[in-house]
């Protein structure tokens, strides 16, 4: 029982620990396949660490949204991180607090306040930016409904653990072209919502063009690194449940011995850093789509959940 | 062979047909010519994946001869014919605006396919008892999917991709459900679709050349209505 | 004599136009081939008419790949007959256009390869074999119906291409589950004579879903409404004598093998393809007969009468009477004779006057006497006017109709029949005899026939007339062995 306990807080660090290490990793990558050298892949870290130690200023016109926000943006995927299965196979203590769609809900609610409060400093690119946002957000909910009934309804449970448990585990299902199918809705939603090449440049500088980063422009010194930390475990947040739910769960830890849970750490990472070397082959062959296009973007992403789901009730 | 080895293949040809489904969805919404071929290219690929795991699942040596056929008439001669044939701009075309805007054509794709599931389990388990996979409700989308890239694209690449598409349909039920036809009827289907691609092709040029578009399907001039002066003039 | 020989001169003719020697070297090897043809049919079809069997020629193999019956001896006399009336319409008529050596010889060589592949349909037993040979057709026509290479043909050729595709690959599907329905009920032959012997045993959904699948892809191709609409555009821009050639007696073979499949449904518990026939046919009927009324231009006025009378011979074997059937074959033989005649005569308005709109021509009587009277021989024959042969048929078909009780369907189509007869001579009428309205065009300097193009008006004129008062003895035996294969 303790045990639960510790091991839910240990995803917690786990997670809190090593997501700048992937948004690190992801940048070096990309800069690699340009044939550039590109950053070190601790330099989220430093980052971090510098903004932690830098004064903030917040604009007088701003109200406490502006001030609470980046509180909201760090805690909410830590939230998600404690109903996800991110190192055990088996559900921990607070596993049944919240399913699947809670947890949407609750990375949404970091999303909504997050957009307010770009809209709260009154730069233009942040409502901009903000209106971007929503607007990519409104379209991927469908896709999100769409993959959660779908495996649930397969699953019999909306729990992520016993998702897992049923959905991948006999591994025909692996093949199976709802699961494909699945697969590729899901990865259309990650890049959508992660802020990923084709849907937005995550290292551009051109306000503008702008769709996720420019929400975070007005932030400085301590909220800054919230709110960038946080940015980093979202995507975390959204590659676990990816990876640990619908593609491969497989490297989690069965038992309650603390050996395995520790040694479900490199190997949850290695599955992610095999999917970041994906993201990085779709990001350098792909190029960002026009901001009208994106909704057509999202449309193949829902056309393809649908076929999934129609290929999983009818043939399932 | 073992039961291990059945459900692999089994779920091999379900995941095979499932990114089949995909590629037709991929023909009906891409705005790009090329694109359109290259999705064209992969669906027969799939096609002849299917027919060579259904061989190898009721080890059928006919059916390998049915995934040679389609493995090189189609993803291989079908481009080289049409680079010989067709006017080097349909290549370059994109779709800019259309009759039906992309996402609901798509979802109109997505009803036809539930239609097709619809149509097609009954239609499966009326053939007989026996492995039939996803293939023969996900052939009957192919065709109508094909159907329908032919009513809503203007462009000429996609509508021949959409007539071939349909065959490539079409047969993706027929090899689970009509494992026998001879190998003379198969070469010669693989034929007729080269005659395809070879007189589109002809008449393709005859277009461009004559009206100056490869916009194919926006040429709607003949009509009943009021007699039109320009209209046919001293023709033989 | 085995009947596959009868391909080949088809064959020899096309390839030899490909040669670019004499100029005349491709219209005669045309003519000569389709000649050498008609006496291949005629003489299997007087066998056949004696009673004779002719199936297996060849020897026992090739049973599964071609045979030949009373249908098939028909359907192949009449390829022959219109085929060479039209080779020799087109000697004179395309001279007139004075087109260049090469491209004359693409016409002869695709009108060759054409004749090849509508004779090829009626002698292949096996189905997906014959829905490649259909396939063949399309592709074969289609330059020829874009052979004028103006914007309005083009646009013909291209939607004639992709409909008729769009068709034939929804009947690809249908036979490829005719095959799965043949095995699913124990396997057989899978030719149409096995298809017959083998019906019972088959799971009736199937056969169901084969039957509508390949009724309305080929139905497509026949020009049965819905799916006609590419029918007018292609039959009025394409060379006369290549419209003569696809009203007259495509769109017929491609019935055909619609045909082909009803003694098969009649073995089929719990299926019923006559309703289907007869619902489908007196729709298409009655929409070309309403659509007729308004056409602007007379070529497409046949091609609207052509769905007419697709319409009233399936109707006719919709009725599922064996004197409708006899009918059916009759009105297809007198359709063929006199829509390739009235094409033929349309040719001929068209190369004295020079346009096909209906506005513009009055008087022809005067203008250009022997176009004029052939036009209206031509109206008076497809409308259905007594004594000629179309007539004849419509009365036998509605005759059997009410005879086996069918009072609504059969009255629905007179009515139709009539409404068609209104349209046909009112728009021709005003064309032979009516006075000019507005400023005359001038003629074209074509105002004489050619002399193959008289021949031809001639030749053609014959079967009509004289169908509508006699039927030879050897062609009544011939119709009956053909609806003989109708019925299981």
């Amino acid at each position: 029982m303790s045990e639960r306990i510790f091991y839910n807080l240990l995803q917690v660090v786990v997670v809190m620990a090593f997501a700048p290490l992937v948004s690190g990793v992801l940048s070096r990558l990309k800069e690699m396949v340009q044939s550039k050298r590109g950053p070190s892949i601790f330099q989220p870290y430093r980052d971090l660490w510098k903004l932690f130690h830098k004064d903030e200023i917040v604009s007088e016109d701003s109200s406490w949204i502006f001030r609470f926000t980046p509180y909201v943006v760090f805690v909410t995927p830590i939230f998600v991180v404690l109903l996800i299965p991110v190192l055990t196979s088996y559900p921990l203590f607070f596993a049944f607090m919240g399913d699947m769609l809670g947890a949407g809900f609750v990375l949404a609610l970091g999303g909504f306040f997050a957009a307010i409060a770009a809209v709260d400093t009154a730069n233009p690119y942040g409502a901009v930016g903000a209106s971007r946002t929503r607007m990519v957000g409104f379209l991927a909910e469908p896709v999100f409904m769409i993959v959660f009934f779908t495996v649930s309804f397969v699953a019999g449970s909306t729990i992520p653990y016993i998702v897992q448990q049923k959905w991948v585990t006999p591994l025909a299902n692996f093949f199976a072209p709802s699961h494909v199918l699945l697969v590729l809705a899901f990865l259309m939603l990650i890049l959508a919502e992660g802020g990923r090449i084709p849907v937005d440049n995550p290292s551009g500088h051109f306000e503008l063009a702008m769709i996720d980063e420019s929400k975070s422009l007005e932030y400085s010194g301590r909220g800054f690194a919230l709110v960038k930390w946080g940015g980093q475990m979202k995507f975390f947040v959204l590659l676990c449940v990816f990876l640990n739910v619908l593609v491969t769960p497989w490297g989690l830890a069965a038992n309650q011995s603390l050996g395995a849970v520790l040694l479900a750490v490199p190997l949850v990472l290695l599955k992610i850093f095999c999917f970041v070397l994906v993201l990085v082959v779709i990001e350098s062959s792909l190029s960002k789509l026009r901001l009208f296009r994106i909704a057509e973007f999202l449309g193949a992403a829902f056309i393809t959940a649908v076929a999934a789901m129609i290929a999983q009730v009818f043939l399932g | 062979m073992s039961d291990a080895t059945r459900e692999l293949l089994q779920n091999l040809n379900a995941l095979a047909a499932g990114l089949f489904l995909l590629t037709a969805f991929g023909i009906v919404a891409t705005r790009q010519a090329r694109g359109c071929l290259q999705l064209f290219i992969a669906q027969s690929l799939l096609l002849a994946a299917s027919a060579a795991l259904l061989g190898l699942r009721f080890d059928s040596g006919h059916l390998y001869g049915v995934a040679l056929v389609n493995l090189v008439s189609k993803p291989i001669i079908v481009p080289w014919l049409l680079r010989k044939v067709a006017p080097a701009e349909l290549y370059t075309r994109r779709e800019i605006d259309q009759a039906l805007n992309i996402p609901i054509t798509l979802l109109i794709a997505l009803a036809l396919t539930v239609g097709a599931y619809f149509l097609g389990v009954p239609l499966a388990n009326a053939v007989g008892p026996g492995y039939h996979g996803p293939n023969v409700p996900i052939g009957i989308a192919g065709l109508l999917l094909g159907a329908l890239t032919l009513t809503v694209r203007r462009e000429a690449m996609p509508l021949l991709i959409g007539l071939l598409a349909m065959e490539n349909g079409a047969f993706l039920a027929g090899v689970s459900i009509a494992r026998d036809l001879p190998m003379l009827v198969e070469l010669a289907i693989a034929t007729d679709g080269l005659i395809i691609v070879f007189i589109v092709g002809v008449l393709v040029r005859a277009v461009d050349k004559q009206v100056g578009t490869t916009a194919v399907g926006e040429l709607a001039s003949l009509r009943e209505g009021p007699a039109r002066r320009s209209g046919p003039g001293a023709d033989s | 004599m085995s009947v596959v020989w009868i391909l080949l001169p088809p064959l020899v003719a096309a390839a030899l136009a490909g040669i670019p020697l004499k100029r005349s070297l491709a219209p005669g090897a045309t003519v000569v081939s389709c000649l050498l043809v008609l006496a291949g049919a005629s003489r299997l079809a007087w066998r056949v008419a004696a009673g004779d069997p002719v199936g297996d020629a060849l020897g026992p193999g090739w049973s599964n790949w071609v045979a030949v019956d009373g249908l098939s001896a028909l359907i192949l006399f009449l390829i022959a007959l219109v085929g060479t009336t039209a080779a020799v319409y087109s000697l004179g008529y395309m001279a007139h256009g004075r087109p260049t050596p090469g491209k004359l010889r693409l016409y002869h060589a695709n009108y060759n390869l054409f004749i090849f592949s509508m004779l090829a349909i009626p002698i292949v037993a096996e189905p997906t074999l014959v829905w490649i040979v259909v396939e063949l057709t399309t592709l074969c026509s289609a330059l020829l119906v874009s052979f004028d290479n103006t914007r309005g043909a083009l646009e013909a050729a291209w939607k004639y291409v992709v409909l008729s595709l769009l068709g034939a690959g929804i009947a690809l599907f249908g036979f490829l589950v005719l095959f799965a329905a043949l095995h699913a009920g124990g396997g057989g032959a899978y030719t149409w004579a096995g298809l017959v012997d083998a019906a019972p045993r088959m799971p009736a959904f199937l056969m169901q879903t084969a039957f509508l699948l390949i009724l309305i892809g080929l139905g497509t191709k026949v020009g049965l409404v819905p799916m006609h609409t590419w029918l007018p555009d292609a039959h009025s821009q394409a060379p006369s004598p290549v419209c003569a050639l696809l009203s007259g007696i495509e769109t017929t073979t491609i019935l055909y093998v619609i045909l082909r499949l009803f003694p098969v449904m009649q073995g089929v518990p719990g299926a019923h393809a006559e309703k289907w026939a007869l619902v489908l046919g007196l729709v298409s009927a009655g929409t070309a007969a309403f659509l007729l009324l308004q056409v602007h231009d007379y070529k497409r006025l046949f091609a609207f009468s052509t769905v007419e009378h697709m319409g009233i011979v399936l109707t006719a074997v919709g009725f599922g009477a064996s004197a409708a059937d006899y009918g059916a074959m009759q009105q297809i033989v007198s359709h063929a004779v006199t829509k390739s005649f009235c094409f033929f005569a349309a040719g001929a308005v068209l190369l004295a006057v020079g346009t096909r709109e209906i506005s513009a021509v009055r008087g022809l009587i005067r203008r250009a006497p022997a176009a004029g009277t052939a036009l209206m021989l031509g109206g008076l024959g497809i409308a259905g006017a007594p004594p000629l042969a179309v007539f004849l048929s419509e009365f036998v078909i509605l005759k059997a109709g009410l005879a086996r009780g069918h009072y609504f369907a059969t009255g629905l189509l007179a009515v139709f029949i009539v409404i068609a007869f209104f349209g046909v001579m009112l728009h021709l009428n005003r064309m032979v005899f009516g006075q000019p309205e507005g400023p005359v065009p001038p003629d074209t300097d074509g105002a004489s026939l050619p002399f193959s193009c008289r021949l031809t008006l001639v030749l053609a004129a014959l079967p009509v007339v004289v169908l509508g008062v006699y039927i030879p003895k050897p062609l009544h035996d011939l119709l009956a062995q053909a609806a003989t294969a109708l019925i299981r």
